[in-house]
């Protein structure tokens, strides 16, 4: 799937609308689901013009179902992760249903930065899969499971089994897996307090609006200071509803967040397939340490090691020499093949390291430039904030200066 | 609110001076006033006006023009409007200084109450006296008795619930001491208060509690005859003037408490805030510790919402101090003045009432008894007074409150001009460019 020259680096790539659905599902229920069209737009080289080559509609579903595939072919991969599927970290003004229309727009931006992210992938640019999802919309998710994809994943329990008891993962795997570790921990805890300062600061906006009604009341039995507090009353009103258009904006930087935060899964992903790589190594070079211990035993008759053939030979007699010699070679065979095995393992097992260290390492250079404009993005909406604050309270200021 | 820290004494306010003639012009007061001897008949008359409300501790008459200071004392007495600029006042006062005593019985504070004058009554241009919050109360209520037909500002709230606030605390001294001053500075702006004799012993007094003791009770003749007014009379007809004022001190006092739930509901969300703010900044510091090329961007935002976190505390804590304090001696303010506007409804009714009882007295028609006479006199006494008064707080007030809430807006404005100024200086530290040696320090995350 990957033998495929098709580059995607002149395209451009866009989940342009969300429509709301009704079909039904697979036990034939009726369902509301969310579709996102997807427009493909090839740049001509001339003029930098763009022309529509595709247009087709997903569901979150199928891109989930993408993303799964690719995890399986593509191990070495940190892959983008999607947006998510509930709202979480939600402050109480958010909406945590799915339907709401400001949580489909905020899960369309992300499932168009998510086609982004592997169109702009060296190597996961270039899968078909990838290709037939952009550009095949019937029968698209047939192709994905004729693929087998799912045979070919590991089992979970596999892979947990092989953390616990592997012995010398690579010390960058570990290193990287604690990282990743401390960064999910991190970034949780900063979005669930970030999302409750963002509900206090709301509180605070919103009460000022009281101060516009009580001024219009009082500004009625004044004089000379009625127009004076009036208009001040009018400027605290735009005060308190400027908070909205404040706290969505911050929601764009809670994303960017959050993308991180689904990555560390992607990247403990890679650190599980390496443990469990370096767990089947470790399985099959002890495999293969044992039957030369039989091999060696068999052959000088020493039994230095417990086995069950020693024990049996003790209960029924000892065997034959044909018998001996039969299952020397058979031991001799099987350890040669098992030091061809160990050979193939060991080379996987290096161009694994190789491949992924290499895609981590492209990884961390845009982690770091990606978090450094989000966190300069929130400046400037935090600097843009403190303006806009600034000239209320001058203007309301004002305002009061003529009472 | 009256000018701060007390002037020069010598001949005050060179603007409204030299407009005006000097009526006693002498060779030294010449110089101060631009030479025109010739006494202006204005002023002539509103002295004896003047005359007929004071009492004078030496019994002397205002014209003592020995030398320049008191003439210029006597214009300013002449002189009934307010004179916000107080370029032409002659009576400084300012209440600073807290101190805690502590004796077997009790603790309390005293501050000291410094007074600058050119006025006769007072024997030295200058006083320096301690007070307690009791002397104040005692000052406030000789006031209220030997003035009733005037508005006397309030005092800070009397009690303090303790446990709650602590009243030995910096913040609260302070803000009972800002009190206090603006107490003592209205009523020295006041042309009738600021001569009351009770005010001149508190101010001079070297020990007040002898003063009290003695219980001199002198009154001013309206006070007097105030004082035994009856209640009881029914009244029958408020002047639109006094119904109105009535009317608008209910709103007011309706608004301002209002006004006071915001601003407290508003300090309490802001602490909530505050409190979040607390949480959310470290955090980014705890990040920077785990990474490599942005260690230094992130610690930097943390410091930024530290330094928001310090601001936002900032303006909560003046808000308390400054802003609530004045509302609520607003509040207490217009109580006190609905209490006068009912005393008033009181004299009237008793002078209706008196009128009709002659009137049903046939035979005395045509002449009019004293004591009825007495009661107009009275009534019409009050009126005024009140009047006069209603308008020097209306000024007042919309002086007082147009501070207050420029005040306020001035608060929020510095608060967010903090933020900015910490926001806008780690833009260039989130934009450096990590140089070379840097970078191929964080291709390895620093290890656990």
């Amino acid at each position: 799937m990957t033998e495929n020259n098709f580059s995607l680096k002149k395209i451009e790539i866009s989940v342009s609308e969300a429509e709301k659905r009704t079909g039904r599902n697979a036990m034939n229920m009726q369902e509301t689901y969310t579709a996102y069209l997807i427009e493909t737009r090839s740049v001509e080289n001339i003029d930098g013009q763009s022309v529509l080559t595709d247009s087709l509609w997903r569901r979150y579903s199928e891109f989930e179902l993408l993303r799964n595939y690719l995890l399986v072919y593509y191990p070495h991969i940190v892959v983008p992760p999607l947006p998510e599927k509930r709202a979480e970290f939600v402050w109480h003004k958010l909406s945590a249903d799915n339907m709401d229309p400001d949580f489909v727009e905020r899960r369309r931006i992300g499932l168009e930065n998510f086609l982004l992210r592997v169109s702009s992938h060296p190597i996961l640019c270039r899968d078909k899969i990838f290709y037939l999802f952009l550009t095949q919309e019937g029968n698209w998710k047939e192709t994905v499971n004729e693929t087998g994809f799912q045979l070919k994943a590991d089992s979970r329990l596999k892979a947990l089994n092989a953390t616990f008891r592997v012995k010398n993962p690579d010390k960058r795997f570990t290193d990287l897996k604690h990282y990743s570790d401390e960064l999910q921990s991190i970034i949780s805890h900063l979005l669930r307090v970030r999302a409750r300062v963002a509900d206090r600061l709301y509180g605070v906006y919103k009460v000022h609006g009281n101060y516009g009604r009580v001024f219009s009341e009082w500004s009625a039995i004044e004089k000379e200071m009625g127009d004076g507090l009036q208009s001040a009353g009018h400027h605290m009103d735009v005060y308190a509803s400027s908070i909205d258009d404040i706290l969505e904006d911050e929601e764009h930087y809670a994303d960017q967040l959050k993308e991180y935060l689904f990555y560390t899964e992607a990247l403990r992903a890679v650190c599980r397939k390496h443990e469990l790589m370096q767990y089947d190594l470790e399985m099959a070079a002890q495999d293969l340490a044992s039957k030369k211990q039989q091999c060696e035993e068999l052959a000088t008759g020493t039994v230095r090691t417990f086995s069950l053939k020693g024990m049996t030979t003790k209960l029924f007699g000892q065997e034959t020499p044909e018998q001996r010699e039969a299952r020397i070679k058979v031991l001799e065979e099987q350890i040669s093949e098992g030091e061809q095995y160990l050979k193939s393992k060991n080379l996987e097992g290096r161009e694994f390291l190789k491949n992924a260290w290499a895609d981590i390492e492209r990884f961390k250079e845009q982690k770091n430039h990606d978090l450094k404009e989000a966190l300069i993005s929130y400046a400037v909406m935090q600097i843009s904030m403190c303006k806009k604050g600034i000239q209320v309270w001058t203007n309301a200021k004002e305002c009061f200066s003529k009472m | 609110m009256s000018g701060g820290p007390p002037k020069a004494l010598q001949s005050t306010g060179p603007h409204s001076l030299r407009d005006m003639p000097h009526p006693l012009a002498g060779s030294s007061s010449e110089e101060a006033v631009g030479g025109d001897s010739t006494p202006s008949p204005d002023l002539l008359m509103t002295r004896s006006f003047g005359d007929k409300d004071l009492i004078l501790p030496n019994g002397g008459t205002p014209a003592d023009t020995s030398s320049p200071a008191s003439s210029s004392s006597l214009l300013n007495r002449l002189q009934l409007d307010d004179d916000i600029d107080g370029e032409t006042r002659d009576l400084f006062v300012t209440v600073d200084d807290p101190k805690k005593h502590v004796c077997t019985m009790e603790t309390y504070i005293t501050y000291r109450i410094t007074t600058k004058s050119t006025r006769v009554e007072f024997d030295l241009p200058e006083y320096s006296v301690r007070r307690r919050y009791q002397d104040f109360d005692w000052l406030r209520n000789k006031l209220e008795e030997s003035q009733p037909t005037h508005l006397i500002p309030p005092l800070p709230e009397k009690f303090v619930v303790k446990g709650v606030v602590d009243r030995f605390s910096e913040e609260f001294v302070e803000t009972r001491r800002k009190a206090l001053d603006k107490f003592l500075k209205r009523i020295t702006d006041h042309p009738v208060l600021s001569f009351n004799e009770h005010l001149s012993v508190f101010l001079t007094a070297k020990d007040l509690n002898v003063y009290k003791k003695q219980g001199m009770a002198l009154l001013t003749r309206v006070g007097e005859s105030v004082k035994h007014v009856t209640g009881g009379y029914k009244l029958r007809s408020r002047p639109l003037e006094f119904a109105a004022i009535g009317e608008y001190l209910d709103t007011f006092a309706l608004k301002l408490g209002t006004i006071d739930r915001i601003a407290q509901r508003i300090i309490k969300e802001e602490i909530e805030y505050l409190v979040e703010l607390r949480e959310y900044g470290p955090v980014y510091s705890t990040w920077s510790a785990l990474e490599g090329e942005l260690t230094e961007p992130l610690e930097g935002v943390s410091a930024c919402i530290g330094n928001c976190s310090t601001a936002l505390e900032e303006l909560t804590d003046d808000m308390t101090e400054d802003f609530l304090p004045v509302l609520r001696e607003y509040i207490l303010y217009s109580d006190s003045m609905k209490s006068v506007l009912k005393k008033r409804d009181q004299v009237q009714a008793e002078y209706e009432a008196k009128l009709e009882a002659v009137a049903l007295r046939k035979e005395d028609r045509p002449k009019v008894p004293a004591d009825v006479e007495k009661c107009q006199d009275r009534m019409e006494c009050f009126n005024a007074d009140l009047k006069a008064d209603m308008e020097r707080w209306q000024n007042n007030k919309r002086q007082d409150f147009r501070q207050l809430l420029m005040g306020m807006a001035d608060k929020n404005i510095q608060y967010y001009e903090k933020c900015l100024m910490a926001w806008e200086s780690i833009i260039p530290l989130l934009q450096e460019k990590p140089d070379a040696k840097k970078k191929s320090q964080c291709l390895d995350e620093p290890s656990r």
